[in-house]
C-alpha cells in the first residue's frame, strides 16, 4: 500500500541537499507520496531504503514513453480503476499496423494517414499515434527496410513486431535511437530481447497468457535492466482481455504485485471485431493499442471514445457562455436559453440543427451543471439570466422580447420575467421535443 | 474492492417476456441480471440482449435508418418481424412516436398496433410511450391491456411521470424502465418511488440515460459504472439490471453530415462504439436503431 509523506521522510537522508530538485527532503517525500517523483533522484539514499521506497512511491502504473520528439506518446502513470474516482491521465497510443510483406506504396499510405489524419472535436485535435511494423516476411533486411519506410521512428513512434532475433537487430539498427516499442519478450526469448532493449534504451513488451507468467517475465526483464515495460496478456477473447486487464490494473493500483505495475498492450487485430477490441482497450486500461487500418468512420468514433474516456470528470467539458447562432437566425428568430453543460448544449444543438429552425441559443454559465442540477443548486437564477442577456447584447439581436427556457427551469419563470422584463415561454424538458415545440408554439 | 463474494446474486434477476407456459405467447423469455462481479469479469453470467428500436410513425425517426429500412418504416408489423428474423435482434422496442404529436387521441390504434407487433414477433417486447403524462396514462393502459400476461417492458418512468407506467405495469403484470438523468442518487430515488407505488423490485430495469458518443457519453458511462459498483457493494435500491438506449447517436452532426455513401458506415460505427461501451459499463440490454448495428453487436457478444 502507499505510504504517507512522513513515513517516507523517515527513510530519506534528511540532508536537504536539493540534488533531487526539491528544496527539502520533506518536499521530496510529499511528491513521492503521491507518485509524482522518482526515488532515483535522491543521490544519497541507503540502498535498502531505496528498495523499500521504490516499490511504494512510484506511480502504481509506470509511465512509459514510446518514440521521440513531438509525436512521442507517454502511457501509464495511472492511479485509479474507474474514471469517476479521479481521472484517467494518459490516453492509449493507437498504432496502425503495416506488414513488411506489403508493397512500399501501401506502407507509405498508412504512414501518411497516421501522420495526417486529424479529428477536431471540442477544440482538441485527435490523432492516431504511431505505426506498428510487423515482420511477416521472415527476412531481417526486409523488416529493417519497412521500418525505414515507416520513417524509422524519426516522425511517428513505432512498434516493432517480430519473433525473430535477427529481425529485431536489423530493425533496431535503423530505428533504435528513437525508442521504438519492441514486441515481444516471451519465456523463450526474453534474455536476448531484454539485452537489446537495454542496449537501445527501448521499451519492451512482455507477453504471456497468465498473470503469474507475465509477472515473472516482467520481473526478469526489469532485473536485466529494462525499466520501461508493457504487459501483453495474450488473450483470445474480448471477455478474457477485459477480465485480465482489470486484474492487472487492480493489482497495480493496490500494489499487490509490483511486477504488474506497467501499462497494458492490446493487439486489436487478433479479435473477431476490431472496433470492439479497440473500444475495449480504450475503456479498459490499454496503454498501447495496435490495430489494422481503421475506416474513417471507425477512426472518428474510436478517437472520440478515447477523448470521452480520458476527459477529467472533475472538470466537465464546458461550453463558453454566449449567444450562438443556429441555422442563420434573423431578428425574428426565437431565443432559447440553456446551460453551459456540454452534454446539454450538444444535445440541443443536434436537434436544432436537424430541425433547420433558425434560432439564437443563449448559453449561461452554470459552471458546467445540467439544467436540473443547476436549478436545484441555485446555479441557474434570474440574476444570471438577466446578466447574460445584458452581457451578450441579446436585446440588440432580436426585435422581440421572448425567452424560451428549458422545461426543468419552469419554476424560475416569474422571477426571470421580473428581473429581465422579457416574457418567458417554458419549453420542453426533453431536447428531442424542441423542434415540434418551436413549430407549434413559436409565433412572434 | 467492493464485489459481493457471496453466492447470492448482487444484481437482481429480472424476467422479460412470457412464454405460453409462463402465461404469455412468446416463444422465448429472457432472464437478465444475476451478476456478482464487474461486467465481463468473474461471476458475470453474460446475459446481454440487443434490442432494435422501431416506431409507429417514422416522421421523427433518424433519416439514415428510414433510408436503410425503406418501406418497413411504414409498417411496424413488418419492421418488427424483420428486426427479429432478418436482423437478429433479441427483442423489439416499439416506440409510439405517433403519441408524441400534439392532440394525439388515436388510442384504439395503440392497442391494435401492440397486438399486431406482438403477433409479428416471437420475442419479448419493449414499449416506449410519449413524454406527456396525460397521454401516457392512456397509451400505457391500452398497450398494457393488449399485452396482458406478456411481461412487456414499459418505458420510460421518470421521477415526475412514473405513475401511469407503474399503474399499467401493476394492472397487467408488466415491467418498468426507470429512467433518471445521469445521476446515481436520482436513479436510486426513482427506484424507491416505484417500490412505494407497489412495483416489485424484480420488475424494474434502470435506464440511467445515455448521451451520444462525443456528446456527453462519458457521463453516461461513468454513471453506469457507479450504479453497478454501488449495487455490488450491497445497495439493494440500485441492484437492478440496466438498459441503455443511445437514442441521440444517429442524429449527431457526424452522422447527419456524412456523405451519402458513408452514412450507414458512420451511423453504425458511432452507434456500435457507444452500444458496446454501454455493455462494458454494465448494461444488460442495449437498444439501437440501425439494423447493421444489431448484427455486429450480436456477433461480438457471441464471440
Amino acid at each position: 500500500m502507499a505510504m504517507k509523506a512522513l513515513d517516507i521522510y523517515k527513510h530519506l537522508p534528511k540532508t536537504n541537499c536539493k540534488k533531487c530538485g526539491y528544496p527539502t527532503c520533506l518536499a521530496f517525500a510529499m511528491k513521492l507520496a503521491v507518485g509524482k517523483a522518482d526515488i532515483e533522484a535522491c543521490p544519497d539514499i541507503d540502498p535498502g531504503a531505496k528498495a523499500l521506497l521504490g516499490g511504494v512511491t512510484r506511480p502504481p502504473v509506470r509511465a512509459v514513453t514510446i518514440g521521440a520528439g513531438e509525436r512521442s506518446v507517454t502511457v501509464g502513470e495511472e492511479f485509479v480503476m474507474f474514471r469517476h474516482e479521479k481521472t484517467f491521465y494518459h490516453p492509449p497510443g493507437i498504432m496502425v499496423e503495416v506488414s513488411d510483406t506489403w508493397p512500399d506504396d501501401e506502407v507509405r499510405s498508412v504512414v501518411a494517414e497516421v501522420r495526417e489524419a486529424v479529428v477536431e472535436r471540442v477544440g482538441q485535435d485527435l490523432v492516431l499515434n504511431g505505426v506498428a511494423v510487423r515482420n511477416e516476411s521472415g527476412d531481417a533486411d526486409r523488416f529493417a527496410e519497412t521500418v525505414y519506410l515507416a520513417g524509422g521512428g524519426t516522425g511517428l513512434p513505432l512498434v516493432l513486431i517480430s519473433d525473430d532475433l535477427p529481425g529485431f537487430e536489423a530493425a533496431l539498427a535503423v530505428a533504435g535511437q528513437y525508442r521504438p516499442l519492441i514486441h515481444a519478450a516471451t519465456a523463450d526469448n526474453w534474455e536476448p530481447l531484454a539485452a537489446l532493449a537495454k542496449q537501445y534504451g527501448s521499451p519492451l513488451v512482455v507477453r504471456a497468457g497468465t498473470l503469474a507468467d507475465l509477472a515473472a517475465l516482467a520481473g526478469n526483464c526489469a532485473g536485466a535492466g529494462v525499466a520501461d515495460l508493457l504487459l501483453d496478456p495474450a488473450q483470445g477473447s474480448l471477455q478474457g482481455y477485459i477480465a485480465t486487464a482489470t486484474a492487472i490494473r487492480r493489482s497495480a493500483i493496490e500494489r499487490t504485485e509490483p511486477a504488474l505495475g506497467y501499462p497494458i498492450y492490446l493487439d486489436a487485430g487478433t479479435f473477431k471485431d476490431t472496433d470492439a477490441a479497440v473500444a475495449a482497450g480504450i475503456l479498459k486500461y490499454a496503454g498501447v493499442i495496435v490495430t489494422p487500418r481503421l475506416s474513417r468512420a471507425s477512426r472518428e468514433a474510436a478517437l472520440t471514445l478515447r477523448q470521452n474516456t480520458y476527459t477529467d470528470p472533475q472538470h466537465p467539458i464546458q461550453v463558453a457562455p454566449g449567444v450562438y447562432p443556429v441555422n442563420d437566425p434573423g431578428r425574428e428568430a426565437p431565443v432559447l436559453l440553456t446551460v453551459n453543460f456540454s452534454l446539454t448544449y450538444f444535445t440541443i444543438l443536434g436537434y436544432l440543427e436537424a430541425s433547420r429552425m433558425p434560432c439564437h441559443l443563449l448559453i449561461v454559465d452554470t459552471e458546467g451543471l445540467s439544467v436540473l442540477t443547476s436549478v436545484a443548486g441555485g446555479k441557474l437564477t434570474e440574476t444570471i439570466v438577466a446578466d447574460a442577456l445584458k452581457k451578450f447584447g441579446v436585446a440588440d439581436l432580436v426585435d422581440h422580447r421572448l425567452l424560451i427556457i428549458p422545461g426543468y427551469a419552469a419554476p424560475l419563470t416569474g422571477k426571470i420575467e421580473d428581473a429581465t422584463g422579457w416574457r418567458v415561454m417554458v419549453g420542453p424538458r426533453d431536447a428531442a421535443d424542441l423542434p415540434e415545440y418551436l413549430e407549434k408554439e413559436w409565433k412572434t | 474492492m467492493s464485489e459481493n463474494s457471496s453466492d447470492k446474486p448482487a444484481i437482481r434477476e429480472v424476467r422479460l417476456g412470457a412464454t405460453r407456459a409462463e402465461g404469455g405467447t412468446r416463444e422465448v423469455s429472457y432472464v437478465i441480471g444475476g451478476e456478482q462481479g464487474l461486467p465481463f469479469c468473474g461471476n458475470d453470467p453474460g446475459r446481454r440482449l440487443v434490442a432494435l428500436e422501431i416506431c409507429d410513425d417514422p416522421a421523427i425517426w433518424p433519416p439514415v435508418v428510414r433510408n436503410y429500412v425503406g418501406d418497413l418504416a411504414n409498417n411496424p408489423e413488418d419492421w418488427a418481424e424483420a428486426a427479429e428474423r432478418r436482423y437478429g435482434a433479441d427483442l423489439v422496442r416499439l416506440n409510439f412516436t405517433s403519441a408524441k404529436k400534439r392532440g394525439f387521441d388515436a388510442f384504439a390504434e395503440i392497442a391494435s398496433t401492440t397486438e399486431r407487433v406482438l403477433a409479428a414477433t416471437t420475442r419479448p417486447l419493449i414499449i416506449e410511450g410519449s413524454n406527456d403524462p396525460q397521454v401516457d396514462s392512456e397509451v400505457f393502459r391500452r398497450c398494457g391491456e393488449a399485452g396482458e400476461g406478456e411481461r412487456l417492458l414499459l418505458g420510460t418512468a421518470e421521477a415526475d411521470r412514473y405513475r401511469s407506467v407503474a399503474a399499467a405495469a401493476l394492472a397487467y403484470g408488466h415491467l418498468v424502465i426507470a429512467q433518471s438523468p445521469i445521476d446515481v442518487n436520482l436513479a436510486k430515488q426513482l427506484n424507491i418511488l416505484l417500490r412505494e407505488t407497489g412495483v416489485p423490485e424484480d420488475r424494474i430495469v434502470i435506464d440511467p440515460y445515455t448521451g451520444a458518443l462525443g456528446y456527453g457519453f462519458e457521463y453516461s458511462y461513468s454513471v453506469m459504472e457507479r450504479i453497478r459498483l454501488a449495487a455490488l457493494a450491497g445497495d439493494g435500491d440500485l441492484a437492478m439490471p440496466m438498459i441503455s438506449a443511445p437514442t441521440d447517436t444517429l442524429t449527431i452532426r457526424e452522422v447527419r453530415e456524412a456523405v451519402p455513401e458513408e452514412q450507414d458506415a458512420m451511423a453504425v460505427a458511432w452507434e456500435f462504439y457507444t452500444a458496446y461501451s454501454a455493455f462494458v459499463a454494465g448494461a444488460s440490454i442495449v437498444s439501437v436503431r440501425h439494423p447493421l448495428t444489431v448484427e455486429r453487436l450480436k456477433k461480438v457478444l457471441e464471440a
